[in-house]
């Protein structure tokens, strides 16, 4: 029985020894720099893909356009959940996790930016670019005292 | 039973009206600064639009264009000087000059609103403002605001928007140019300004918003100073682009800027 206990409490000690430096909060600044290294390289990544999308759009290639948006939202679900995988500093955490929700909604917009373009629907994706450039700004305006450069949204990374 | 049917429907539309201003009040404080990016403790806003929306697909129709921007300090300590200011505008917009007249920057300096507009307003091409902090030794800031008259010009042999701002109290002129440049990436145009030293230590730029908009004939054709077009693709009622960009580059040095997106729509 007593082999038993230790066995257990080795285990918990197992489990939550990584958790216990993840729960230190870092400050703001650690924060930023930390998501700041995770989103240069995604953002470059993204007007990589994108590039040419406006032109495919303005010569109706909406297939090509829709594949361009495909891998730009594949980056950026990759890159939301890695910045959410980052412990928050524990006084921002409301406005962080408000700024997740816009970055979440800016998500499923961008997914269906991509569907609604896959499947010719020239009109609905339209709606969806605009929602998605408008969640994006809502976002920014959480985040603003945070002085991010690479993970603040900027429409022009779009193509 | 009617009356009180009568009273519950003015009532409801009572509730609806001020439901409407409550969601008007918030969508206009929301966007009173437009977008907005923070850099250490400064704070750069920009906001804008084009007028009319509604846009030809396949070539440039006249239209007016509207920025409205600014620096400010998260904790409203003073303002860093501004040595050079830059705006960027869409490539789907095109600046004419060719035949609206050039007023010379001789003309403006030293001139009220009134003698300025006497002496050029043929060149005249926009209004506006420009508010300035300015901060004298041993005195609390203050902010001045400056009217702002934009005429069609010339720095250097390049086209330019020479600037004319003043106030009547305290009695403020000054005149800067922006030169006209090509822009950089979507900004096919770029307005440029070098503050020159000689405005002093003491003004800091604050906030400006500047409507640019002249329509004026040349060799009797219709011409308009500032054009545009929605070029989108016949299955699309909107378009987005990359609409303005400001940016500042301050005494340290460093710079500052943000973009801003917005949507044409196709007539």
């Amino acid at each position: 029985m007593l082999r038993l206990i230790s066995i257990a409490s080795l285990a918990a000690a197992l489990l939550l020894a990584p958790a216990a430096p993840a729960a230190e909060a870092p400050t703001r600044e650690d924060y930023v720099e930390r998501l700041e290294a995770i989103c240069k390289p995604d953002n470059e990544a993204t007007q990589r893909v994108m590039k040419g999308a406006r032109a495919d759009i303005k010569a109706e290639r909406l297939a090509a356009a829709a594949a361009k948006f495909a891998k730009a939202t594949e980056i950026f679900t990759g890159t939301v959940r890695a910045m959410k995988a980052v412990p928050r500093p524990s006084a921002d955490r409301p406005k962080l996790s408000r700024w997740f929700g816009y970055l979440g909604d800016q998500e499923g917009y961008l997914r269906g930016v991509t569907d609604n373009l896959r499947a010719n629907r020239a009109v609905k994706a339209q709606r969806l670019i605009a929602r998605f450039i408008h969640s994006g700004n809502l976002a920014n305006s959480v985040i603003l005292p945070f002085g991010f450069d690479s993970c603040e949204f900027k429409f022009s990374r779009y193509g | 039973m009617s009356p009180v049917v009568v009273r519950d429907v003015r009532w409801r539309g009572f509730l609806a009206a001020v439901l409407l201003l409550a969601v008007l009040a918030v969508g206009l404080t929301g966007f009173a600064y437009g977008e907005r990016s923070q850099r250490g403790n400064l704070i750069v806003s920009l906001d804008g639009e084009l007028s009319p929306l509604k846009l030809p697909r396949d070539r440039a129709a006249p239209v007016s264009v509207r920025l409205d921007g600014g620096l400010q300090t998260a904790d409203r300590t003073t303002l860093p000087r501004v040595t050079r200011v830059e705006l960027g505008l869409p490539s789907e917009a095109t600046l004419s000059t060719r035949g609206l007249p050039i007023c010379r920057q001789q003309r403006l300096r030293n001139a009220t609103a009134a003698e300025a507009l006497s002496a050029c307003r043929p060149a005249l091409v926009g209004r506006g403002w420009i508010e300035t902090q300015v901060v004298l030794p041993n005195q609390p800031p203050f902010a001045v605001r400056t009217h702002l008259l934009a005429f069609n010009g010339r720095v250097g042999g390049r086209r330019a928007v020479v600037m004319h701002a003043s106030a009547v109290d305290p009695p403020t002129v000054a005149v800067i140019p922006f030169v006209i440049r090509r822009g950089e990436g979507r900004f096919g145009t770029a307005l440029v300004a070098n503050l020159s030293p000689a405005l002093g230590p003491w003004p800091r730029f604050a906030r400006f918003e500047v409507t640019l908009a002249r329509r004026y004939s040349y060799r009797g054709k219709s011409r308009s100073y500032v054009s545009a077009s929605c070029p989108i693709p016949r299955r699309f009622t909107a378009g987005f682009f990359s609409f303005a960009k400001a940016t500042f580059k301050l005494a340290n040095g460093k710079e500052i800027s943000t973009g801003i997106a917005r949507s044409c729509r196709a007539r």
